[in-house]
């Protein structure tokens, strides 16, 4: 194996294995998959079991893999009426309660709004696993998208980060959001889906999110 | 089994140009790859989460989690199946300890019948000789058996219900009738042996 692993096991190369076996489970198991998230040591070591274990691969026998499922991906992946942003591309990443949540609030930010006063987006970004809950309003005059932020911190080694999808289905990043409130220049229009995802300390690493997808919501006039 | 398992082996080396299809956002390689690769992911959600719709829901997810990571496929660690593989059986783990409290009384209940933990070791299946691509895999997989019928059949046993059916420490303590932390002392040890062995 490689050459940064094949020293003497050690209390963390025993907990990967644990993690990718998957004996782990309630708050080892997240604190695991945790670590894997951001710490780029435990992660090789994860890594390297799954590649020593995956020869069990074989003992899954294959089973049927409907046309049915491959069509509801494609629609989610690739939405094809009405051009309606990557909405339904982000929803197949968060949970259902998840879901559930930002169809809610939805409707109480549309009930709650007043008519609109000047020329503003706005969102409210809630998470339904974590106390989050991520505001943001564009100045479409200034292009400034203003972001406050309630809730428990990302976590230590870890940044809250912040991404717009539009009809490209790309996310792009708007930066890491820390700290309750700031603001940031940015092109954005109404439609435009706004996510907030858990990264390692400092943004992703991909340019594109790697972690939780935590909250999304659409930007809208207010 | 040996068609089947030949059949995997070939999809081995077909899925990391697939996967370099997707970071380039062609469209249809995500249809490439469910043709590809769907029966062996739906194989792992089956076996680990136990029931069909859960295991359709669960590969849709898988499929959107590929589409979305394929950039961070490094063909250096590993295959692109194994790779897959990976995210798949990570995904079914998050969903099992997810339902942890409705699921804890059924999946012990069920593992009393066999469910193939009796005799794990006779269930993997004996390498293909044959096609020349096949033997690097055929030479892992041997080494895997060999190094798993090294340790004492109850700790393989153990291993194995882990790995394919996502069973944690508590679910085989409850399987194997001891305390959870002998099987944590089993398993810990056994993780250990194995991978002395698996690293040789």
């Amino acid at each position: 194996m490689s050459a940064q692993t094949s020293d003497t096991p050690t209390p963390d190369d025993v907990l990967a294995a644990e993690y990718v076996l998957g004996l782990l489970e309630g708050d080892d198991w997240q604190a695991a998959k945790g670590r894997a998230a951001v710490d780029s040591n435990f992660a090789a070591r994860v890594q390297a079991w799954e590649t020593r274990l995956s020869p069990l691969n074989d003992m899954y026998e294959d089973a049927d893999a409907p046309d049915r499922v491959l069509t509801q991906i494609e629609a989610q992946l690739f939405p094809t009426l009405p051009p309606k942003t990557g909405r339904s591309w982000l929803l197949g990443l968060v949970s259902g309660t998840a879901i559930a949540a930002v169809l809610t609030l939805a409707l109480m930010v549309w009930n709650v709004s007043p008519p609109p006063a000047g020329p503003m987006l706005q969102a409210e970004l809630v998470a339904a696993d974590r106390d989050l809950v991520v505001q943001a309003q564009f100045d479409i005059a200034d292009a400034q998208l203003r972001i406050t932020l309630r809730g428990q911190d990302a976590g230590a080694g870890l940044d809250y980060e912040l991404w717009v999808i539009d009809e490209s289905e790309i996310p792009r990043s708007l930066g890491v959001v820390r700290g309750a409130e700031l603001a940031v220049g940015a092109e954005l229009a109404a439609g435009q889906v706004l996510a907030v995802s858990l990264e390692p300390a400092g943004g992703s690493p991909t340019g594109l999110p790697t972690g939780a997808v935590l909250a999304v919501a659409e930007l809208g006039n207010s | 089994m040996n068609r089947q398992k030949g059949r995997a082996l070939v999809a081995d080396d077909d899925i990391a140009p697939i996967l370099g299809r997707i970071t380039r956002q062609d469209k249809t390689a995500l249809r490439a790859l469910y043709n590809k690769a769907g029966p062996k992911l739906m194989g792992i959600l089956m076996r680990m989460l136990g029931n069909r719709p859960d295991a359709e829901d669960a590969l849709q997810d898988v499929m959107i989690k590929i589409w979305t990571r394929a950039a961070a496929f490094d063909p250096g660690k590993g295959t692109g199946m194994a790779w897959i593989c990976a995210i798949t059986r990570n995904h079914a783990l998050d969903c099992l300890r997810a339902s942890r409290p409705a699921r804890l009384q059924t999946r012990t209940a069920g593992i009393d019948t066999g469910d193939g933990l009796d005799d794990p070791i006779s269930r993997l299946p004996d390498p293909t000789p044959g096609a020349e691509e096949q033997s690097l895999a055929r030479a892992e997989m041997q080494r895997v058996v060999a190094c798993m019928k090294e340790l004492p059949k109850d700790r393989a046993t153990a291993l194995q219900g882990a790995y394919l059916q996502g069973l944690s420490y508590q679910d085989l303590a409850s399987r194997f009738d001891v305390p959870i932390n002998t099987m944590r002392t089993w398993l810990r040890r056994a993780l250990i042996t194995l991978r002395e062995c698996l690293d040789k």
